[in-house]
């Protein structure tokens, strides 16, 4: 019921190299758990959720706080650059906007001086604000096993509460992005029940951009936080705007398709109900949003 | 006392800095919990009941004492005495059942908090389920289940009644004027029902305590307190100790908001120190513990009816206070008695029916909170007063201008109201806010509204609640001033400071507060709760000061040959106006002077002492609630709001909010403007965010993840402070209190402005985006 005072003791090994990080996921089991930036972690340990023996802290390894762009190949973060790395970089908010404006939604200033990218996404809770951001983005994540890396394009990535395709003998050390889309736009809208630092009541990503594979000449792509076992795209609703004119009938119609995507559950956070109203209600001014940027660019485009 | 005209001053009502600004900026101040014992220091942990209501069957420790680091572990019967501020209904540790998840079963004391921990994990404790109450409604109906079936056999302060055989633990009456005639005479009648929810006081320190058993018998108690004396009475009663034997060291504390004031939990800390004579040993609360381990502010439902004549002149009013006390109500009784008293709000209403109970359930425990149950009542009296407004047509600062209390009204409780500047205030807030005008709202999805609550509070206390207050000098002139009230970041301290730097005619940095309050050592406070430390305490400083200054211009006039009338003390120095002679204190304050001729030395160590009690309060009449001076005075004030509401997610954001208070005179303006903003801050957040979400008895978010609360992104973009000062007959200066006051109107004037937006009324706090929204979407 109650919490320890404090932390339950365990042992630190700050991991020297990538071997030795799976040498000690495959020999120490579910003893062993990696370390970041143990804001979700040390939280879960305190509180007896989690229980580990050895912590490998991973941050320090090469590449891991590195963030590269190239406009060929786009971008790669680091599994272990923090939020306020992510959201301050003149190339992620140059080009991957969505995702700095995402990464400055998680908690507090404080709290995003340790947070990490990677460790948000490998917490796979329903609520990690990045998540959609990574989702509209098509980003791939990047995992180091015992047969070298492989990628998993994130809309694989989450199968429940806690749980993603990570393997126990792997951990991630990057997340990749493909090259921004030429004119895109997007926006991450949070919902908590007060301004900062709380945990999402509902999150919407939604990205658009130009494209001439889609009749109105326009893609739009919808991923949401908190309000499912996993970080949801709203599929139908995108298809919707596959097929229908930008503007406000159609993003009344897709954000009332999102809200029935959504499946919500009651929780001390907040009800069902509120739940799918805030996912029709953000999606729609989050599409409006997008389309303002877009409109806008096309408009000064065309001058 | 002292008589109304103003006096002239040079460092009372100016701005001084906090004379703990700079240690606590830079981290150097030392709280409870930073205090070092060494090796000695023993940690204990506390078994709590996960049942809200059981009986304790057995208690097995034999694993727990075979545990590493376990020293002792103490059990209920190790405590066999009652505690309680002004009921004795609780045991330090439970002793035959428990009544509430969190009720303390069981101590450990072990080498680390660790062991303690480890050692209370495995203490096996066997329940017999009880069935539970978790409304105060259902608690007095008839066949509920019975909380303290010996409620009948508990010490009561004279001032309160329990009824034995029932859950109420005080019921508090006013009877006054005709009621039944005089709703006959409204011409508008309204009834309805408001609630509040259980909060709590997160302040940023949690509780936290050591005690250590000396060879002498003595106990000497570290404590994040607000009442190092109350402590020493309580403990003493509580453990069949003298009260003599119990010294209580009050360091600074990092917030109490009221949970620390009586006591929660330090009496396990002194019952566990019991087992291991001369060792330290330290209880501190972790975060989860200190959302329903101390006190919460109590739960209400408020069921009210009041009618008015068309010209909007209230006649009558008739209220059911149905408290939510939780498990102990030792604290909360008397809450329900300030509320009673306070009934009718800031208002002239000359029938009044008022029954205030004090209801026992198995929820967490509820205690006094900053407005000790204004805050809960004002949420029901000013949306009342509202939508009475609304129904008569008339503007809602107009009708409160007409009804508000005035000097020389009877009062609820039959006082005649002293002077006070409400009116002023009113006019004030309604200026800042310009009401009556209408801006529009920032965006399409936006409503924006402006709503105004206006407020009074009484310090609540027993008659005989005290202050003392000390000075001696140093050498060097400097003096040291023993005050026995605490400084929890409300400023006490420095208006204490100033108070005697005032008469005796130093600068500021002459002047040392006495600390930490030590109960051996410094002069006796009641508690520090109730607002009352600037008036009460801050008398009994001037008393001080005034004796002090008394003898030394006796002394010099003696020595000098003058009389005391024609000196006076500037800058440090005596002097006198008609010899133009002069002298600093530092030549005569220890050693005293030499008669001329270096014939004869007289004085010696100047010392001086003062002492204020309100002995001028009256009793309230059992049956009427009625007395000539019930209570010693009330600080009245407003608060205007102006918000938005966005449509699209219920989310409310406060734009400004004016507030104005009648603090008598603000001995230093700049810490009423503090307390202003600070109220109106955790005001907003008690309307918007909080509630203690229960779960028969269970609390569902005792913890920041899930109680939310105001963050500076969250607070008003504006708050505007403007202060009042009708100068109080019984306060130094004319001061009265104002700390707790600022919280008290926030909430409702946030609901009354969000009706005005939106056209919805809430009738139960906080009004979260979700409940907005919902509503919003119901009414459309
Ligand atoms: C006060 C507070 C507020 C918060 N608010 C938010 C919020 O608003 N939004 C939000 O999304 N989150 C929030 N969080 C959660 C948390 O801060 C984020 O999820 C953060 O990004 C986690 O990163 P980290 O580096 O601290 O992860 P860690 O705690 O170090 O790790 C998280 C999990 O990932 C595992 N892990 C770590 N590294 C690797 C790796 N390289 N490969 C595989 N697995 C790994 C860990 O074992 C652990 O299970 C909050 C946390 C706190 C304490």
């Amino acid at each position: 019921m109650l919490s320890r005072p404090g932390l339950p003791s365990f042992d630190y090994v700050r991991a020297g190299s990538h071997d030795e990080v799976v040498r000690l996921l495959v020999t120490g089991g579910p003893d062993v758990r990696l370390l970041m930036g143990g804001t979700d972690l040390l939280v879960r340990m305190r509180d007896g959720v989690v229980r580990a023996r050895t912590l490998v802290d991973v941050k320090h390894l090469p590449g891991m706080r590195t963030i590269a762009y190239d406009s060929a190949a786009g971008l790669t973060v680091g599994a272990a650059v923090t939020m306020n790395q992510l959201a301050s970089n003149a190339d992620v908010r140059a080009h991957y906007a969505i995702l700095a404006e995402a990464a400055s939604a998680v908690a507090s200033y404080q709290v995003r001086n340790r947070a990490t990218l990677g460790g948000n996404l490998c917490n796979a809770s329903p609520a990690a604000d990045t998540a959609p951001a990574v989702m509209v983005l098509g980003g791939r994540l990047v995992l180091c096993g015992p047969e070298g890396e492989r990628e998993v394009p994130i809309d694989e990535f989450f199968l429940g509460p806690g749980k993603s395709a990570r393997q126990a003998n792997e951990f991630l050390t990057a997340v990749r992005l493909p090259p921004p889309r030429q004119g895109a736009r997007g926006t991450y809208l949070k919902l908590g029940r007060n301004r900062e630092g709380d945990l999402a009541v509902v999150g919407v990503g939604v990205l658009g951009s130009p494209s001439s594979e889609v009749p109105p000449g326009y893609a739009f792509s919808i991923a949401l936080a908190s309000v499912a076992p996993v970080p949801l795209r709203a599929t139908a609703a995108e298809r919707l705007l596959a097929g229908q004119k930008p503007g406000g009938a159609a993003f009344a119609a897709a954000a009332q398709l999102a809200a029935q995507e959504a499946r919500p559950i009651d929780d001390v956070r907040s009800g069902v109900a509120y739940r799918r109203a805030m996912v029709e209600s953000l999606t729609r001014r989050g599409l409006e949003t997008v389309w303002r940027g877009l409109s806008a660019a096309s408009s000064g485009r065309g001058r | 006392m002292m008589g109304r005209q103003v006096e002239q001053t040079r460092v009372v009502g100016t701005s001084v800095p906090r004379v703990d600004a700079l240690e606590k900026v830079t981290g150097a101040a030392r709280f409870t919990d930073d205090l070092q014992f060494g090796p000695d220091l023993l940690f204990g942990r506390v078994v709590r009941s996960p049942h809200a209501h059981a009986r304790i069957v057995s208690i097995d420790t034999a694993a727990a004492l075979q545990m590493p680091g376990v020293r002792a572990i103490i059990t209920g019967a190790d405590t066999p005495g009652f505690i309680g501020l002004y009921l004795r209904d609780r045991h330090i540790l439970a002793t035959d059942r428990v009544r509430q998840v969190g009720d303390p079963v069981a101590g450990v004391i072990a080498s680390t908090e660790q062991a303690a921990e480890d050692g209370a994990r495995a203490i096996r404790v066997e329940y017999e389920l009880l069935p539970g109450v978790f409304d105060p409604f259902e608690a007095v109906q008839a066949g509920a289940p019975l909380i303290h079936p010996d409620l009948g056999s508990y010490d009561v302060a004279s001032f309160l009644y329990p009824r034995p055989g029932t859950n109420i633990s005080h019921h508090f009456r006013i009877r006054k004027g005709d009621v039944d005639g005089a709703f006959g005479r409204c011409d508008t009648i309204l009834e309805d029902t408001y609630r509040a929810p259980q909060i709590q006081h997160v302040p940023i320190e949690t509780h936290v305590a050591i005690a250590r058993w000396e060879q002498t018998g003595e106990v000497t108690l570290w404590s994040a307190t607000q009442s190092p004396f109350a402590q020493r009475s309580m403990i003493a009663a509580a453990m069949g100790i003298e009260p003599g034997n119990v010294r209580v060291i009050g360091n600074y504390i990092g917030g109490g908001f009221g949970c620390k004031a009586g006591v929660t939990m330090e009496g396990l800390a002194v019952a566990m120190a019991r087992r291991v004579p001369g060792r330290p040993v330290k209880v501190r609360l972790t975060r989860e513990e200190e959302f329903f381990c101390s006190f919460v502010r109590q739960a209400l439902v408020a069921k009210v009816k009041i009618g008015a004549t068309r010209e909007g002149k209230v006649l009558a009013l008739q209220v059911e206070y149905y408290w939510d006390g939780g498990a102990y109500t030792e604290y909360g009784t008397n809450i329900t008695r300030a509320a009673g008293y306070s009934s009718t709000g800031p208002y002239f209403v000359p029938s009044v029916m008022t029954d205030s109970y004090c209801v026992y359930t198995n929820n967490p425990t509820g205690g006094p909170m900053r407005g000790f149950g204004m805050p809960e009542i004002h949420w029901s009296i000013e949306q009342v007063m509202d939508r009475l407004a609304e129904k008569l047509g008339m503007d809602r600062v107009q009708f409160r201008l007409l009804n508000c209390i005035r000097e020389g009204q009877e009062t609820v409780s039959g006082m005649t109201m002293h002077a006070t500047g409400l009116s002023q205030c009113i006019k004030r807030v309604a200026k800042d806010i310009q009401w009556g005008e209408k801006e529009p709202p920032s965006a399409p999805h936006k409503l924006r509204g402006k709503g105004i609550a206006i407020m009074w509070k009484a310090p609540a206390m027993p008659r005989n609640a005290a202050s003392e207050a000390w000075v001696v000098f140093n050498e060097d002139g400097t003096f040291n001033l023993g005050v026995g009230g605490q400084e929890l970041g409300q400023g006490s301290f420095t208006v204490a400071a100033q108070m005697a730097a005032e008469v005796l005619g130093v600068p500021m940095d002459r002047v040392r507060v006495a600390r930490p309050v030590d109960t051996r050592y410094s002069p006796y406070e009641w508690q520090t709760v109730a607002s009352r430390l600037t008036w009460s305490m801050g008398n009994a400083v001037r008393a001080a000061a005034t004796d002090a200054r008394k003898q030394i211009l006796d002394l010099v006039g003696r020595c000098w040959g003058e009389t005391p009338a024609d000196l006076d003390i500037r800058n440090g120095e005596v002097i006198s106006y008609k010899s133009e002679r002069s002298v600093g204190l530092d030549k005569l304050v220890i050693c005293g002077l030499s008669m001329p001729g270096d014939r004869e030395l007289i004085g010696g160590p100047i010392m001086g002492r003062g002492r204020f009690m309100p002995t001028y309060v009256t009793d309230l009449d059992k049956e009427t609630g009625q007395g000539t001076h019930g209570m010693v005075h009330y600080t009245t004030g407003a608060e205007a709001v102006e918000l938005e509401v966005d449509t699209a997610t219920g989310q409310v954001e406060v734009l400004r909010v004016a507030a104005a208070f009648d603090v008598g005179k603000a001995i230093n303006p700049e810490l009423v403007k503090a307390q202003i903003e600070g109220g109106v801050v955790q005001g907003m957040s008690s309307g918007l965010f909080e509630a203690l979400r229960l779960k028969n008895g269970e609390p569902l978010n005792s913890s920041f993840v899930d109680y939310r609360i105001v963050t500076t992104l969250d607070a008003p973009q504006e708050i505007i402070t403007a202060v009042v000062e009708t100068a109080q007959d019984d306060g130094p200066w004319g001061a009265r209190g104002v700390g707790e006051h600022t919280m008290v109107p926030t909430a409702p004037a946030i609901a009354n402005a969000i009706y005005d937006a939106i056209g919805i009324r809430f009738n139960e706090m906080p009004l979260t985006a979700e409940k907005i929204y919902l509503a919003l979407a119901h009414k459309a």
